[in-house]
This record gives C-alpha cells, structure tokens and sequence, in this order.
C-alpha cells in the first residue's frame, strides 16, 4: 500500500514540478482529489509507522507514566536491538514459526493443488464436496481453535479414533507434549487453510488453456508430462500469489494455536506472534515489542518484494 | 501417408444428434476440406477422426486400421488448432521439440529434427524466440511444424484461419497449400469459408445439420450440387432458385415460374429427366452465369451493390427474389424492369419435394 501511495504521489509531484505551465488546473485538481486518499494513508500507515519506529528506540512502557509522545526521556541508545539480536526466546520463537511454515504451507499447497486436480473434472456429487470441503475456510479460527482443543484432548475424538483404529485403548496428551502440541497446532492449521490453497489454485487450473493441453495429448504426453510442461507452468503466478499469501498469514499464525495451547506447553508452541502478545499484554515492555515488530516487517517486506519480482517474471513467461 | 475411411459413422451428445451416418473416403495424400455451416457435425467428425471424442457408432479406418480404442497420443495424427494452442510459456524451439521430447527421443535427434524443420518453415531465425509474441503467420508454421515433427500421417486442421484478417488470410491461404505440397501428407481442413475450401481443397465434402450432403471437387460441387443446400450455400451468392412446374411448350420443356413467367426451354439433355420426374421443381442458375437480354425473365430491380470489380443486381421479392453477378456496371437502377436469361448450360432442376437435383441423363 505505501508503495502505491508512493509512485502517486511521486507521479504528481513530478507533474507538479515539471510543467510550470501545467502546474494549474490538471495537476492542483489531481492533488486537490487524490489529497483525502493521503491523509488517510498518512494516519492508518505512515503515522503508526513512526510512532512504532519511535517507540523502538525507546524504553517506553505504559506503565512508566509518560505520554508515548515523551518517550524521548526514555531513549536507550538502540538498546531495544542489540538485545533482540540476543534474546534466545525471540529467536527460538522465530524458528519455531518457521518450522510451522515449512511445514504448513507445502502440505497445504500440495493438498490444495491435489484437491484442485481432482475438482477440475467432473464427478458425482462435486459441488456437495465441494461445499463441504470450502467449509473449514469459513470457520472463525478461534472456533477452529477450541475445537481442535477439544478433539485433542486426551479423553478426546482423536484418541478414540486411534484406539479404534489400534484396538488399544490410546491416552496420548497431545497439547501437554511439546512435539505433539507443535504437530496438533500445524494439523489445525492446516485443516483450516487448505481449502484456501484449494480455492485459488483452482482458479487458477480451470484457467490453463484447454487446446494447449489437448495439442500435448495430441503430441504424445501423458497425463503426469501434460501437468509437468503445461498445467504448472501456466499456473506458476497463480502459485506464487497463493504461496505468498499463505507464507505471509502463516508467519502470523495466532488466534488458533493461543486457544489451543497458549504457547504451551512452556514455549513449547510459542510463535513470534504469540510471544509478542505474551510482551505486550503480560510484560508490558512496549518499546521492545515495537523494536521486535519492525523488525519482522522488515523482513517480511524484502520476502514480499522479493515474491512480486518472481511474479512479474513469471507473468512475463506465461 | 494414410487414407482415411468413415463408415457409418454417427455421433450423439445426449439426445443431439451431432452426425448422422456419415460415410467418406479421404485418399492418400489428398486435401479435402469439411465445409459447411457452423453446427453441421464438421468439427465432431473431425475430432473423431483425431481421437478426441469417441464415436457412438460407425468405424474410423486409417487405412486398414481401426482406430476404435486407439487414445488420441498414438493416431500418429498432426492437428492444427483454431487458435494454434501454441505453448505460450515456451520457445519457438521447445514448441517443436515438445512432440519428439515427450516420447524420449536422445537430446541429438531431437535438435537434428527441430533444426530441419525449422529450416523446412523458415523458422530458423526464430527459434530462440518466445512464443507469447509472435505474428499469426508465425504462430501458423509453429503450429505445423510442431504437428509436422512426428511425421503424422494425417494432417487435421480445425478452421485455422478463422482468426485471421481477410487481407491476411489469402496470404496464409497460399502458404498453408505450399505447405501441404511439401508435406505430402492426407489433409482434412474443416473451415466455414467456401473460400477457403474453394482454393485449397483437392475435395470438399459439403455438411448440414449432421448429414452430409456432396463430396466432390470443388468445381463439381459448384457446378453441380447435388441438392439445394449445396446450391444455395455454395458460391457468393449462392445459386438462384425458382419454384415451378414443367410444361410442354413448342420450344421443349420448360419451367412454368407462375407470375413471371415461363423459363427458356430446358437443354436437351436435362428435359427427359425433369420430365420423368413430374411434380414441383426449383429452377436454378448461377447468378455469375446472367446475361441481360430482350427474352427471358422480366424483374423489377430491388437493390444494386456495386463491390467494384463486379455488381450484383438483386431482382423481385421474397420467394421469386433472383441475384445476377455482372462484370461491369449494367447502369441498373432501383425500380427499372430487367430481362435477365440464364445461360442454357448453367441451368440445374432441383426436385421442389425431395430437394435433390435432377440429373441430365
């Protein structure tokens, strides 16, 4: 969004500079209308933006009796920083939300993709499938959360399905073993966001060139090749859109694993976005959260830029 | 090389009828073009014959060989798409590798093959190139080449021009017939334009609503259409067709066309059979083969288009409405009374009941 908001008004100052002849009526009405957009974009981005970048190199707390805008009393020489660089709960946390990343989105990109295979053709009772399989998507994913609570417990569904299944009585705690609670969390979040990959990558199947993959057949290649040479390369900006976005939302992962484990047990769960929460509202050291926040937007900034570049060149080959 | 033999062959979606028992025989080698309006069964027969849908009854003879079961990969038939189908998201290179690459051949032969055909179609320069930005002319020889490389022995082409600028299409229309020169290869072309089939067809099998109506050259077909439809629907305009009933008069037999009177005599040659076959008939002649005279069929001019190299004069109304093609301008103007003749030998009696033409003897 900055970035939009950057090239326009890039774009008018230019206009407004370059042309003292123009500099009238065109150019002032375009500022004049696209003015509102701005200061708007100013105040729900830029501003909250300083503030956090502020905050960061300070030792402000809401409990230290300054108004934020005072935190300049407070400031502690990039303190906030060098001791991100060192804190081994902040980086374990971000180890941990990779882990749940490289685990979640590939299984989900290749559910999802399989799934969309599948639904690109025609067979009995499809669109009930369907619905039914678009339904975890809609779930609030805090009722997605107890409810993956509830099944995981150890009196719990899953327990009684595998004691059925082994024709052992089965007892295992899932959510109070630190392997088992991290693989229960990526389960939920994979059952929820599946659908999603299933969505978009549908889309985008049901767009590859019908004639092309019958001039493949005609020439020859078999089922396995046609979606090898033809489906995924034509679906490859597609892909990238819908790995980007769940790479992105997955980095975030919260609301479902805080009901389901809160983190626990110990940090045995703890994602970035947990441990930040757990910051603010438990330690109340604001000025390191905002240190640690700008950071993770830093670097997921480059990834998304990073994403729009492979994009536009994929785009440029499809 | 393969000639192509359809027996019996039917097709239905549901309760449709696509085709209705069609029988034709494509030589070895020869160009023959499915024509007809859109609808008529001419792309289900075509996509048939490539495997594409399987037929509900009837056979596909590629030579002696059945093609029943036979999946479409493994007809050894080249297909050109409407709109190419070029693999977008590759070269000019890997589009034709793509057939010889997917069967396994060694990386030498695959780049001997691609260098010769695109040597064949000039396509050497081009190789290297994306295949998202190519003109149509180019996109026309990749879609072949791509086809040619495994050396099918039929050729199938589904309206390739259909997309094309008029300007552009007589240019692609002279290449596409150089191309088959060199191919050697049995051709089917289903297109819509008679034009089309016209110059580039060594046959033309004429279809309607799933029947097929004429196969033969396209000057037969033109000269001699087997029913009314063909009639009507080959030339540009099509043939003029005129109710009415024999009648003997001192100068032979002749078409009694009610309000406008009576035709010339009929040639020698037709008059037994038309006598024969009594009952209302269609009376026809090619609006090309017109002549202005003081004896034959007086009209009223209802509309003169003036195209440049040659007027058309529509004459009458309704269902007595005549078109005659005249190299010049004949300086014919709205509400004048024209005499038009047909020329004697350009004269075809059609069965008004059955629609089938009636044959000199």
């Amino acid at each position: 969004m900055s970035a939009v908001t950057a090239t326009i008004s890039e774009d008018v100052m230019k206009t407004v500079q370059a042309k003292p002849a123009l500099r009238d009526e065109g150019a002032k009405l375009g500022f004049r209308l696209t003015l509102p957009a701005q200061i708007l974009v100013l105040f729900i981005a830029v501003f909250p933006l300083l503030m956090q970048l502020y905050i960061s190199l300070t030792d402000w707390s809401p409990l230290s009796g300054l108004g934020w805008w005072n935190a300049w009393s407070l400031w502690n020489n990039f303190a906030n920083y060098t001791d991100l660089a060192v804190d081994a709960r902040f980086w374990s946390a971000l180890k941990r939300t990779a882990i749940v990343m490289i685990v979640c989105v590939p299984a989900e990109f290749l559910m999802g993709l399989a799934l969309a295979t599948l639904f690109a053709d025609e067979f009995p009772g499809k669109r009930i499938f369907y619905s039914i399989l678009l339904m975890p998507m809609m779930v609030v994913p805090a009722v997605a959360g107890y409810m993956f609570f509830m099944l995981f417990q150890s009196g719990g569904p899953v327990n009684d399905i595998l004691s059925a299944l082994s024709g052992f009585p089965v007892t295992i705690a899932w959510l109070s073993d630190p392997t088992l609670a991290l693989i229960a969390v990526m389960v939920a979040d994979i059952w929820q966001w599946t659908p999603l990959m299933f969505l978009i990558l549908l889309a985008g199947l049901v767009g590859v060139p019908e004639d092309q993959i019958k001039a493949a057949t005609l020439l020859g290649a078999n089922p396995w090749q046609r979606f090898i040479t033809i489906v995924l390369p034509k679906m490859k900006t597609i892909i990238i859109i819908a790995l980007a976005i769940r790479v992105i939302e997955n980095f975030k992962i919260f609301d479902t694993l805080y009901i389901m484990t809160g983190g626990g047990p110990g940090v045995a769960t703890e994602t970035i976005s947990v441990y930040i929460y757990k910051l603010t509202t438990q330690d109340l050291i604001w000025g390191y959260v905002a240190a640690i926040a700008l950071a993770i937007l830093i670097v997921l900034s480059i990834a998304a830029v990073f994403a729009m570049k492979r994009m536009a060149a994929a785009r440029q080959e499809a | 090389m393969s000639a192509i033999h359809l027996q019996n062959l039917v097709k239905k979606f549901g309760d449709f009828t696509a085709l209705k028992t069609m029988d034709l025989a494509i030589a070895d080698g020869e160009f023959m073009a499915l024509l007809g309006p859109s609808g008529c069964g001419k792309s289900t027969t075509m996509n048939m014959i490539a495997g594409m849908e399987e037929p509900t009854n009837g056979k596909i003879l590629f030579g002696e060989r059945d093609m029943a079961g036979v999946p479409m990969g493994r007809r050894g038939v080249g297909f050109v798409f409407q709109n190419y189908a070029i693999f977008t998201h590759m070269t000019v290179r890997q589009n034709l590798a793509y057939g010889p690459r997917m069967r396994g051949a060694a990386k030498a032969e695959i780049d001997r093959r691609v260098g010769a055909i695109a040597e064949m179609l000039q396509l050497t320069s081009l190789l290297d190139r994306k295949a998202d930005r190519l003109s149509v002319n180019i996109l026309q020889r990749v879609a072949i080449g791509r086809s040619a490389i495994m050396e099918p022995a039929i050729f199938l082409l589904d309206e390739p021009l259909s997309n094309v600028d008029a300007a552009f299409r007589a240019v692609m229309r002279t290449e596409l017939k150089q191309l088959q020169r060199q191919f050697k290869q049995t051709m089917v072309y289903v297109t819509h334009d008679q034009l089309e089939a016209m110059t580039m067809a060594d046959r033309i099998a004429v279809m309607d609503h799933g029947v097929l109506q004429q196969v033969g050259t396209p000057l037969e077909v033109y000269n001699n259409p087997a029913n009314v439809f063909v009639a009507r629907f080959i030339g540009s305009p099509g043939m003029n067709l005129l109710k009415g009933r024999p009648a003997e008069s001192d100068r032979g037999l002749v078409i009694d066309l009610g309000p406008l009177g009576v035709t010339p005599p009929l040639p020698d040659d037709l008059a037994p059979a038309v006598r024969a076959a009594r009952g209302d008939v269609l009376y026809g002649f090619r609006p090309e083969q017109v002549t202005l005279s003081d004896r034959g069929l007086s009209m009223p001019v209802s509309f003169v288009e003036r195209i440049g190299a040659r007027t058309i004069v529509h004459l009458g109304e309704s269902e007595s409405a005549v078109k005659a093609v005249f190299e010049n301008d004949v300086g014919l103007a709205i509400g004048q009374t024209a005499i038009v003749a047909p020329a004697a030998s350009s004269v075809r009696v059609f069965d008004a009941a059955t629609g089938q033409a009636i044959k000199a003897d």
